[in-house]
């Protein structure tokens, strides 16, 4: 039964091991989508190369059905998935602002480590960035902190905020991804030319 | 007619499309009918790694932990009468639907053992892991935390914990027993609960203000 490490299959230690493990695979496909280079990922903001919302979609689509169906199955207890508690306030603020950052800097915390594992110097001034605007947030924190804690909704997921059934959603999400699929890559003919 | 040939990519859009209507029958959420695996359970059992004993728990709430939910599992009136502090008010007739997150670490208690460890295996078929109970339930607690006892012809270590235990119990507006468990000479202070007195008999004090819960 799944997760394991909340049904104790594993320890911390463990735990930290398959991270890494995890996290390497993480990296190497994303750089072989092509998102350890700045050019890629800022042609999705040019529209000229949909490929970030792509693989970005394809990666959700991909697990939601994978966690769908081994829940289905009984392998995996749904319940005991940790979910991010949701602000909504607050999380709009902080997209924005990593939005932001990817557009100037063309890449997004996870790209830029790719990058800076092999070897461009742009992803290393990122990662860098990264680790000091950490610094910075974890100064101000004490001053922002009623804002970020604001507007708290707990762990809550599509299916309990719109009231619909579960499988409702995902096949909706599904349909989303396939008709962005499709608009994307006629986005993809429309401005390709001017690359 | 035949179909125009389709991409690697339609291909497997047209899988995902296959495996998300498939998805709209799908129940990912665990029903009410599950199985159990007994052997587990016995294990649990044995090794008494469901049981949490009155003394951790009294440090846990001085400490102020907030990682598990402390569950009164006797009636509404008992539980106005009395309870452990921190403890929220769950009938066992009433926990099957209490929203509890099944990865939340629960502590069940009753007046004794029986009725917490019932609820405990009510838990684990619903699928709930971190559940516990206090040892010896609120008997226990009282046992244990509000009145405890030095033993006759103490060592310098049971002093030592006698002396401890003692704090915590006045922390709970309990009374420490000394010498064997008699009773001190004066009334004992109730935090609203009956003492275990040795005799039987019950202190007709009037019960202290209740404690502010939370600590």
């Amino acid at each position: 039964m799944a997760p394991f490490y909340k049904y104790g299959f594993f320890g911390d230690e463990m735990s930290l091991v398959l991270a890494f493990v995890l996290g390497t695979g993480f990296g190497f496909f994303l750089e072989r989508a092509g998102f350890g280079s700045a050019r890629k990922l800022a042609a999705q903001f040019y529209l000229y190369d949909m490929s970030v919302f792509k693989v970005m979609f394809t990666a959700i689509v991909t697990a939601m059905l994978g966690v769908t169906y081994l829940g289905w199955l009984g392998w995996l207890d749904l319940s005991l998935v940790y979910l991010v508690p949701t602000h909504l306030v607050p999380q709009i603020v902080g997209g924005l602002v990593l939005g932001v950052g990817f557009v100037v800097g063309g890449y997004c915390p996870g790209t830029s480590v790719a990058s800076l594992a092999t070897g461009r110097i742009d992803g290393f001034v990122y990662a860098f960035g990264i680790g000091a605007g950490t610094l910075a947030y974890a100064e101000v924190f004490p001053w922002i902190k009623g804002f970020v804690n604001s507007n708290e909704l707990g762990q809550v997921t599509l299916p309990e905020v719109f009231d619909l059934p579960w499988g409702l959603v995902v096949f909706a999400v599904v349909l989303i991804a396939v008709a962005g699929f499709s608009a994307a890559t006629l986005v993809e003919r429309r401005f390709g030319d001017k690359a | 007619m035949k179909l125009p040939a389709l991409t690697l990519n339609q291909r497997l859009a047209a899988v995902a499309v296959a495996l998300g209507a498939l998805a709209l029958f799908s129940v990912p959420h665990r029903g009410p009918v599950v199985s159990l695996d007994t052997r587990e359970l016995a294990l649990i059992v044995e090794k008494e790694v469901d049981h949490v004993t009155p003394s951790e728990l009294a440090a846990w709430i001085v400490q102020g932990r907030s990682d598990y939910r402390l569950i009164d599992l006797r009636t509404a009136s008992d539980y106005a009468a009395y309870h452990i502090p921190t403890a929220e008010n769950v009938t066992v007739a009433a926990l099957p639907e209490f929203p509890f997150l099944r990865n939340e670490k629960i502590v069940l208690y009753s007046d004794g053992g029986i009725h917490a460890a019932q609820a405990w295996m009510l838990m684990q078929a619903q699928g709930y892991r971190a559940v516990y109970t206090v040892l010896g339930g609120l008997e226990g607690w009282k046992d244990d935390v509000l009145y405890p006892a030095l033993p006759a012809q103490a060592s310098a270590a049971e002093r030592a914990r006698f002396e401890r235990a003692a704090t915590l119990s006045r922390f709970f507006g309990g009374e420490p027993r000394a010498e064997g468990g008699v009773a001190a000479p004066i009334p004992m202070e109730l935090p609203k609960l009956a003492a275990p007195m040795p005799s039987g008999a019950v202190s007709p004090v009037a019960p202290r203000k209740k404690k502010k819960e939370g600590c």
